[in-house]
């Protein structure tokens, strides 16, 4: 059932032409990018145990501004609202803050496991920190003491979280979906079974924070809201599929769908995979307003800037394929677009 | 105006069998004749879409044996791209195109596929004494210039990273890749002396200490790689080792007096007018395992954790916490091949724990026992004052 009518008008660009390339990449595969709420600066988390912070000009070119280190690879990288301050989460169980503007960096942020996700949570009360991790926890910190405010137990292993406030959705291993409210942030206000069935690979939450997408290994997403009276407008659709030889119409390659961003202002969302593809989806008409040509290599991460404006991908491995996929000469690359509107505005509803 | 002398090499062509044409009229009526043409009825259709849709809803045919476009190349007989004279036609089949055809007109390599380049600018005007300089030390780092060039100097005055000046990220000497050193192309070092890179950049150290029997690395840094600044106050001469091992978290690198904000910078997170102790190891009561201390067991050249080398703890196995819950990938309905097939772990946790990348904590735990004197040292060199008296309480 293809809910996504593939429209012709997709316009498929040459990205190769027009987009462009952020200078001095990692040295690494690109485990996370992230931009900065008040600025065009966008943070990037690595596989070769650093964070790196990038400064995008008006014209899209790039400057390496700062680096600093984790440990071990890091995972996860978020800005705090007022663009001041990054936070990452690495594989050597730590969340770190560095301040940009003294370039310091500390350790914020302690569990047993590698810290899968970090992420800023603005609430009116002031800012807090959420941390999820493989140790099965997600822990709340104020930054100001060394332990953490609240401590949520998990069923399994924390793959995934996203937060618009005051909604915020984890995907843990096996498949569980948990919905916090975060005016309750110790309690799932929901959990669920993953609306897919196979392994959660992201979640990420509507703008309007009254539901989420779910991205799996089986290249697939659902949308799903949270309130039970919008039920009927949960659905799930196949993407990142290709045909098993160029004249058959099998689409029985399937890879995973490694990240899904919400544009910030239009509410139209971006799935990357595995297969080295992009596309921007309106999940209200249930269109897909753009396909990116396929890239080199898998799609590891993107993001959108605050704005909008920037689109910002990841070219490099994600382990789909394993230790052996890890081959030297493996594209490892962020690549910048430029949206039109058109690609990422809402399309009228035609049914 | 040479603006349309693309047009004059490349006339419209069929993407089904790659014939040229006069004009696209042609082209669009040659498609309808020879490839949107339903063989059931005289019927003649504009687009392969429309083919497809013609034989399903009139003749009945289910959308699994729709004959193939009929005249076509193999692999352009397919009804997924939707050709309507020139367009639609994927992007590289249209440069493969235009490479073949160049090889053809026997034209050089992207005469036809890229725009005619611009003249580039040429400036005239005399360069600067900067510039100069720059050229200078570019030249000489090309040359591989045996003395090195002048440390940078660091102006304290730079804040973090709004305003910082550019850096590169060269790719930290790991083993693993192509050695840097010498390897390393010299050419255009995006910032040199006068230019210094920002604290932040390679406090005061390289990412990891000198391998023994690197060339050139005990050395003075060399040229071409990005000179690591010293820490913006507490400067140190440039051969000298620094007084600990160069930890991995260096950004706290010990400064005497360095205050934990400088002063005018917003303290951390509300508290207006309270200025917030930032966590140090040692000062505050953070487990041990879980200070960010220099760490210098894992940055000897033995094992070094990208390097490829034996870690020294050996990564575990993924091991289900029970097993019990295991997951199976449900069936798939047709034949499909799924890309990643664990149902239990993630392609991360995977990768977390292959040599490369893994993480030992006992590699942490004993090291920073072991270091925790230097830690104190650093904690609370890093904040002379108050968090003096706390790490003496503390030894």
């Amino acid at each position: 059932m293809a809910f996504f009518g593939s429209t012709t008008s997709a316009n498929v660009s040459n990205n190769a032409d027009k987009d462009i390339e952020v200078a001095d990449p990692p040295s690494d595969s690109i485990s996370s990018l992230s931009f900065s709420p008040a600025a065009d600066y966008l943070a990037v988390g690595s596989w070769d145990n650093n964070v790196r912070v990038y400064e995008v000009g008006p014209n899209g070119q790039t400057q390496g501004k700062a680096m600093y280190p984790h440990q071990a690879p890091v995972l996860s990288t978020c800005w705090t609202k007022d663009g001041t301050k990054i936070i990452s989460g690495g594989a050597d169980n730590a969340a770190r803050l560095y301040d940009v503007q003294t370039s310091q960096s500390q350790q914020v942020a302690q569990h047993d496991g590698p810290v899968k996700v970090v992420k800023w949570i603005e609430t009116p009360q002031g800012g807090i920190l959420a941390t999820g991790s493989w140790d099965k926890t997600i822990k709340y910190w104020d930054m100001r003491t060394p332990n953490p405010i609240a401590t949520v137990q998990l069923p399994e292993r924390c793959y995934t979280l996203d937060v618009a406030y005051p909604l915020m959705v984890v995907g843990t291993a096996e498949r569980h979906i948990q919905i916090f409210n975060l005016s309750n942030p110790n309690t799932a206000y929901k959990t669920m079974v993953s609306p897919l069935k196979w392994q959660t690979r992201v979640v990420s939450c509507f703008p309007t924070s009254n539901g989420f997408a779910v991205g799996s290994v089986e290249g697939r997403v659902a949308i799903q809201y949270v309130d039970d009276k919008d039920a009927q407008n949960n659905f799930s659709f196949k993407c990142h599929r290709r045909d098993q030889a160029p004249n058959s119409k099998d689409q029985s390659l399937v890879f995973a769908v490694n990240d899904i961003a919400f544009h910030p202002v239009h509410g139209t969302f971006s799935t990357c995979g595995s297969d080295g593809t992009i596309n921007f989806w309106d999940k209200d008409s249930r269109v897909r307003l753009k396909t990116f040509e396929p890239c080199p290599g898998p799609i590891s991460s993107t993001a959108f800037n605050r704005t909008g404006t920037i689109f910002a991908y990841a070219v490099s491995y994600d382990w789909s394929k394993g230790h052996s996929g890890a081959t030297p000469g493996h594209p490892n690359k962020i690549m910048l677009h430029a949206t039109k509107e058109e690609e990422v505005k809402k399309r009228q509803k035609t049914r | 105006m040479a603006k349309k002398k693309n047009k004059q090499i490349l006339r419209p062509w069929c993407w089904y069998c790659e014939r040229e044409f006069e004009d696209e009229k042609v082209l669009m009526q040659h498609q309808k004749a020879k490839h949107f043409k339903c063989n059931m009825c005289p019927r003649r259709l504009n687009t392969a879409g429309g083919l497809a849709v013609h034989i399903q809803q009139v003749h009945k045919l289910e959308p699994e044996n729709l004959p193939r476009i009929e005249n076509a190349l193999p692999g352009r007989d397919g009804y997924e791209v939707e050709i309507f004279g020139m367009e639609g036609i994927p992007a590289p089949d249209v440069a493969d195109y235009k490479r073949r055809k160049e090889i053809e007109l026997g034209l050089s390599a992207g005469s036809i596929s890229q725009p005619q380049a611009k003249r580039p600018k040429t400036e005239n005007r005399p360069l600067t004494e900067e510039e100069l300089k720059a050229q200078l030390e570019a030249h000489k780092a090309l040359m591989g210039a045996s003395e090195a060039p002048a440390a940078p100097t660091t102006d304290a005055s730079q804040g973090g990273v709004y305003g910082a000046p550019p850096q590169a990220y060269a790719a930290p000497p790991t083993p693993a890749v192509v050695p840097p050193m010498p390897g390393l192309p010299p050419g255009a070092p995006p910032f040199f002396p006068g230019m210094p890179p920002p604290p932040g950049a390679f406090p005061g150290q390289m990412p990891f200490p000198p391998f023994p029997g690197m060339p050139g690395m005990p050395g003075p840094p060399p040229p071409g790689f990005p000179v690591p600044p010293f820490p913006p106050m507490g400067m140190m001469p440039p051969g000298a080792s620094p007084p600990f091992p160069p930890p991995p978290g260096a950004l706290r690198a010990p400064v005497p007096g360095f205050p934990p904000f400088p002063p005018g910078a917003s303290p951390p997170f509300g508290a207006p007018g309270m200025p917030t102790p930032p966590l140090i190891p040692g000062a505050t009561p953070m487990p041990p395992s879980a200070s960010v201390t220099p760490n210098p067991s894992q940055y000897t050249p033995n094992g070094p954790p990208h390097g490829g080398a034996t870690p020294s703890a050996q990564p575990p196995q993924l091991t289900l916490p029970d097993p019990t819950l295991a997951q199976t990938n449900p069936e798939l309905k047709k034949k499909t091949s799924l890309k990643y097939e664990d149902p239990n772990f993630s392609p991360d946790e995977r990768r977390a724990i292959h040599p490369r990348y893994y993480f030992a904590k006992g590699q942490l735990a004993s090291a920073s026992e072991s270091k925790t004197d230097a830690a104190q040292i650093s904690a609370s060199d890093e904040s002379r004052g108050k968090k003096r008296a706390r790490a003496e309480d503390f030894l």
